[in-house]
């Protein structure tokens, strides 16, 4: 690794940003356990009673601390001491993009993983998502580390422990060699 | 069937002329553990034809190796960028990771190693001198018995949201009701799947951990420069030596007797079949935090906290190998595969396997007690070089640890559905880091919740519905004080304190 890859002794951490407290996104995980809860409950209405007593046991608390919550922030929005945005979940304003670019490349990963075999799409993966997130600085460090780090990750899983990922060009390839 | 301590010291002088499986089983044990998704289990099986094809003798000290040191391998990556290695590893993080924040990484895997080391040492021991009496431990605990040790577990839960308990509890049953998706182990009903046949059996663990603790953390990470404070970046820096390695060594130490009672916690529950190291660690972090002086500094990175997860899920590995021993029945994943090959060599388990084969009864133990002995020597290197991770960018950290612990989560099912799987997760621990939910209370109840539905079914389904069967059984009902007793009793310690600062201002 060189001084860059580690951080460097010089290289300053950018500061935190502290995001504030929002209510609607404090809301998202009790209103999904709610909706979740609902469509549980009605996959298995049908079932005998010894079947639903623990997911109805469950699902009802589930409800009932979700619905505390909601209402909770709900009085603490109204009373000003919360805001109404999503910012708790976007701060700091200056990484949407390269939080959602590498969203965009995880799930095009797992997508094309199955065409272009382990080797070749975590190679890509690596080197497109580590130079967004690098913001294109250091491109030869970055194509010498993704290379190393797919065959190592070939050896490893591939070749050593026998993972069976779909083949690839460079799998196929290597078969043929080996 | 008693105790022989001659057997055992010849044969602990025999094991050791096995090291040269031993050190080579330990390598690839702290590789597997240390990445997401490969547990000793999944090794074990891809090795399966070497395990059958060697000595029965080799073949089973190799596979042990594997065992006691993958657990030891999953504390690493938990301690190091909070991803636990397996299951067994989650409550790892939780004072784990706030110490490699604050610059002591290289202190925290040397306490995780020797708590690992200790805790495997300790009830290598216990179980061989207390096996006969251990074993009958299985057959008290039906299906009852059962829900109350769930419910010790879940009862983290409530201890982890100390800082906000609606918000601690929303999270842990939101765990539970997602671990209820698939169809339930009686009726083979599906529910909640959402029309995936990939649900079918439910939500398969190593896609939740991988998505929840190590996808959440790269997409969180990536707005700073390293994963450490700026203060726990400046001590990194300027630690030099050996030092934080021999503090954490000698922290461990002085705490000698918490690493024996957590550890025996691990042992108990891992004779239990199918609970398991998560349950263990989670259950031992949560006692240790009831009856601690100081449990207000578990989570920020308390050196008893990482102690109590660590021994616990190293006690496991010698609880689960009694009832396999002296009943053949397996307290775990790794156990049943040691069963299949031990069929294979017709070996027939049970008292007669004490009786006729004293040695080949007692070598998983001596082979487990070598296995701890020879993982001593690695403490050292591992804590001082492992730790150096901490301090590589997150540029360059967050892509590689997205792209293997997705491989993680493909290899337990051979599923690239899996893999998606994972980054739902991912985007669920994401918003609930962001919004102030624990994601161990989610894992929690995406681990007990199956456990706790299966158990609650069995016994109804034997009472005919009577809901009043869950007090039935004398042990039962003694577990049922004891967790009322270990909810109540924090409560209480924090009135009698808070009434005892009233007085004292």
């Amino acid at each position: 690794m060189t001084e860059e890859a580690l951080g460097g002794a010089n290289a300053a951490a950018k500061p935190l940003q502290k995001p504030r407290r929002s209510a609607s996104a404090e809301m998202i995980i009790p209103v999904a356990g709610i909706v979740f809860t609902i469509y549980y409950f009605s996959t298995v209405w049908e079932a005998p009673w010894t079947a639903q007593v623990s997911s109805f046991f469950v699902g009802c608390i589930l409800i009932l601390c979700s619905v505390a919550v909601i209402v909770r922030l709900a009085l603490a929005a109204r009373r000003g001491t919360m805001t109404l945005d999503l910012e708790t979940l976007i701060a700091p304003r200056n990484f949407i993009v390269k939080r959602l670019a590498l969203l965009a490349l995880t799930i095009g990963y797992i997508f094309v993983i199955r065409w272009f075999g382990f080797t070749l799409t975590t190679f890509i993966f690596l080197m497109l998502a580590m130079l967004v997130l690098n913001e294109g600085r250091h491109p030869k460090l970055i194509v010498a580390l993704s290379t190393v780090l797919a065959l190592g990750g070939w050896l490893l899983f591939v070749v050593a422990f026998e993972v069976r990922f779909p083949a690839g060009l460079f799998e196929t390839l290597m078969r043929g060699i080996l | 069937m008693e105790f022989d301590p001659r057997i055992f010291i010849e044969l602990f002088a025999e094991t050791i002329q096995y090291w040269w499986v031993i050190v080579p089983s330990i390598v690839l044990g702290l590789v597997v553990g240390a990445i997401p998704g490969f547990s000793a289990a999944n090794t074990i099986i891809m090795l399966l034809p070497l395990a059958i094809v060697l000595p029965i003798d080799v073949g089973f000290v190799a596979m042990i190796a594997i065992y006691c040191s993958s657990r030891m391998g999953a504390g690493i990556p938990a301690i190091l960028v909070n991803i636990p290695g397996t299951a067994g590893a989650a409550a790892t993080p939780l004072d784990g990771y706030p110490m490699t924040q604050q610059g002591r990484g290289q202190q925290a895997l040397a306490i995780s190693f020797t708590s690992s080391v200790l805790g495997g040492l300790i009830t290598t021991v216990v179980a061989l001198i207390a096996m006969p009496w251990l074993a009958e431990v299985a057959f008290y605990l039906h299906s009852v018995e059962m829900i109350v040790v769930m419910l010790f577990g879940i009862s983290l839960i409530a201890t982890i949201a100390t800082g906000d308990t609606l918000k601690g509890l929303t999270a842990g049953f939101f765990g539970l009701m997602i671990g209820a998706i698939g169809a339930d182990v009686v009726y083979e009903m599906p529910r909640g799947s959402m029309g995936f046949l990939e649900l079918y059996d439910g939500i398969p663990l190593i896609p939740a951990l991988v998505g929840l603790f190590a996808i959440s953390e790269a997409f969180i990470v990536i707005d700073r420069d390293t994963i450490l404070t700026e203060r726990g970046r400046a001590a990194v820096l300027h630690s030099t030596g050996w030092a934080p390695t021999i503090e954490g060594v000698r922290e461990t130490l002085k705490r000698w007797w918490h690493v024996v009672w957590t550890s025996i916690i691990g042992l108990f529950i891992g004779i239990i079949p199918g609970a398991g190291a998560a349950i263990a660690s989670f259950v031992a972090y949560q006692q240790s935090k009831t009856y601690s002086k100081t449990p207000e500094l578990y989570g920020t990175g308390h050196i008893e906290g990482l102690i109590a997860p660590e021994a616990a899920n190293n006690g496991v590995t010698s609880g689960t190998l009694v009832p396999l021993l002296i009943l053949g029945i397996p307290g775990g994943a790794t156990a049943a595969i040691m069963l299949v090959v031990l069929q294979y060599h017709n070996v027939t388990m049970g008292t007669d396997l004490f009786v006729n084969n004293p040695k080949l009864a007692y070598l998983p133990f001596t082979a487990m007690a070598v296995t701890y002995f020879l993982m001593i020597f690695t403490i050292p290197l591992l804590a001082r070089y492992m730790s150096h991770v901490t301090v590589v960018r997150t540029v360059y950290m967050a892509p590689v640890v997205i792209a293997f612990t997705l491989v993680g989560a493909f290899v337990s099912r051979d599923y690239i559905f899996d893999m998606y799987l994972a980054l739902a997760f991912g985007v669920i621990g994401y918003i609930a880091r962001r919004t102030g939910y624990h994601v161990a209370a989610i894992l929690i109840g995406v681990i007990l919740g199956p456990l706790l539905e299966t158990y609650f079914i069995r016994a109804l389904k034997m009472s005919q519905g009577d809901i009043s069967v869950l007090f039935s059984s004398t042990l039962g009902n003694i577990l049922w004080v004891c967790l009322f007793l270990n909810l109540a009793i924090p409560i209480w310690f924090e009135r009698r304190n808070g009434r005892r600062k009233v007085r004292s201002a």
